[in-house]
């Protein structure tokens, strides 16, 4: 970028090879069951394509100034400092996607951090720590599709991992409808599906509450009872996704127990 | 810890350090390659808990008007509050602008890679190696970290064959044919880190950093040859104890070269 002279320089422009070739012949990834590594307050994930890493830090001491895009919900009536805060980052490596991504990404990182924030709010005890706040940074390493989904679901993991009280875990899962001339809502999608898709919706569920913890959708859906369509597909996916989530927590628990001092 | 200084002296008084290691013992070192599809090579490297990310992009550009036949290598060091409490998110900060330019240094004096077996066409069309290098946890030593996961991710890039149409000028690039970069040397750095003006040990975590007195990286290629030195202040040294770590820095380099063959010779070919 011009004048940024915190960074080494490189060529002012430049293009991807893939402009250049002669067709694409691309073979969707085989998709991996979701494999966690957990550590302190960190959550691993990779589902097929996307790949996640997701750190929890906290909770410590509020600052008093305002920090970054995401703030407490507008319009609550307790004073902010009785309840502990949460800060979400969200972050695309830049050899994640087919093109180099350079940071910061701008107002597309920011929504995601600002839906992450909105999601993992509902489902944290957050009225436990108060004057506290809890770091949430998501780093996207891999992008295959949904980029929303697969975060959602490793920041919940990271906050079981770091022992912050919760609700319920969320899962994410991610939807894309296909276009004209068959309009169909396809779980999961990949970076292909995705792109040519016709419209995207993301559903956060906490499935022991069965409560919607997010949603996030936009596009030409078709009629309302597509979108409600959608969503229980969403609901049915996050419902598989379950029991995969509570096999690694507690593999992780017993894990940190067994290494655990004393 | 109360006295933090105090604990470790005790450590270093019998030889040791509170986390068992010997004064001149590396961490394990783990490494990964090729784990990121997206990236054009990639590679994961483990020094105990420090854990760092390496993903390279390759992308076409412009030569540099002052050096037409050369290709660009564009290293990026990021440290962000994934990695520790230290940091914070935004642009990069002063520790991540040392290591950004502690790898330029290493790349550009060890001649890694030949610059001109970046260039397609002169003047008009060449690689951009985009090295971009994460960390996923901090834990002390990021230089080592950094240098060994470039050198894996770079012998790991394998870049579509380009030809240039000669009515249309314009570049063909066959995405079924790919080679791997031409690596000359293979540069290691090790790190040391100074107590008390006068004790050296090797491969700091994050907290022997904080309590020492001075750091010290020395980057050597596989023939014994000095690639780089990285004294930022700190206490000063002999001439024999820098002597001292330059050896312990050749043999560091057998070490990592063992790991990487091993590694990449159990890699099946694609």
């Amino acid at each position: 970028m011009p004048g940024d002279h915190r960074r080494i320089r490189g060529p002012e422009e430049s293009q991807p090879p893939q402009l250049y070739a002669a067709g694409e012949g691309e073979a969707p990834a085989p998709r991996d069951p979701a494999r966690l590594r957990p550590a302190k307050g960190s959550a691993y994930l990779e589902a097929g394509g996307p790949k996640v890493l997701c750190a929890v830090l906290g909770p410590r001491q509020a600052e008093g100034g305002e920090r970054g895009g995401c703030r407490a919900r507008a319009g609550c009536e307790a004073p902010a400092a009785l309840s502990g805060r949460l800060l979400c980052d969200f972050r695309r490596a830049p050899f994640s996607g087919r093109r180099r991504h350079v940071a910061p990404g701008g107002g597309e990182e920011r929504e995601l951090a600002r839906a992450l924030q909105e999601s993992l709010e509902p489902v944290g005890r957050l009225g436990r720590y108060p004057r506290a706040q809890l770091e949430v940074s998501a780093l996207l390493l891999g992008d295959g599709g949904s980029a929303l989904a697969a975060p959602l679901t490793a920041a919940a993991l990271a906050l079981a991992d770091a022992c912050v009280e919760m609700y319920d875990l969320v899962v994410g899962c991610g939807l894309s409808r296909a276009p004209a001339p068959a309009p169909a809502w396809l779980l999961e999608p990949t970076l292909l599906e995705e792109e040519r898709a016709a419209a995207g919706l993301t559903v956060a569920l906490m499935p022991v509450l069965k409560q919607v913890a997010g949603l996030l959708g936009s596009g030409e859906g078709g009629p309302t009872e597509s979108w409600a369509e959608a969503m229980r597909l969403g609901f049915e996916g996050c419902q598989r996704l379950y029991p995969v989530l509570q096999q690694c927590s507690v593999q992780a628990a017993h894990w940190r127990g067994a290494s655990a001092p004393l | 810890t109360v006295e933090p200084l105090e604990y470790y002296r005790r450590f270093l008084k019998e030889n040791c350090r509170p986390d068992g290691r010997e004064l001149g013992e590396f961490r394990t070192t783990t490494v990964n390659v090729g784990s990121i599809g997206t990236a054009d090579g990639s590679s994961l490297v483990k020094l105990g808990n420090t854990t760092v990310i390496c993903g390279i992009k390759a992308e076409f550009g412009a030569p540099p008007t002052d050096a037409p036949d050369k290709g660009y290598v564009v290293p990026n060091v990021d440290l962000s509050p994934l990695c520790s409490w230290r940091f914070r998110s935004g642009p990069p900060g002063e520790e991540a602008q040392v290591a950004s330019q502690f790898i330029a240094d290493v790349i550009e004096n060890s001649q890694i890679i030949q610059k001109e077996d970046l260039c397609i066409s002169s003047g008009k069309l060449a690689w951009v190696l985009y090295c971009d290098l994460i960390c996923l946890n901090h834990d002390g030593n990021i230089l080592d970290a950094c240098t060994f996961a470039l050198l894996a991710a770079l012998k790991n890039v394998q870049l579509p064959e380009v030809t240039i149409n000669e009515e249309t000028a314009l570049a063909e690039v066959n995405l079924k044919k790919k080679s791997y970069l031409n690596i000359r040397t293979h540069p290691v750095a090790t790190s040391f880190a100074v107590f008390d003006d006068t004790l050296l040990i090797v491969d700091p975590t994050e907290e022997e950093e904080h309590l020492a007195t001075g750091t010290l990286t020395v980057v050597m290629d596989e023939e014994g040859r000095l690639c780089c030195l990285h004294k930022p202040g700190g206490s000063g040294l002999t001439g024999s104890k820098l002597q001292d770590c330059m050896s312990r820095a050749v043999t560091r380099h057998k070490e990592v070269k063992k790991l990487m063959d091993e590694v990449f010779k159990s890699m099946k070919p694609k």
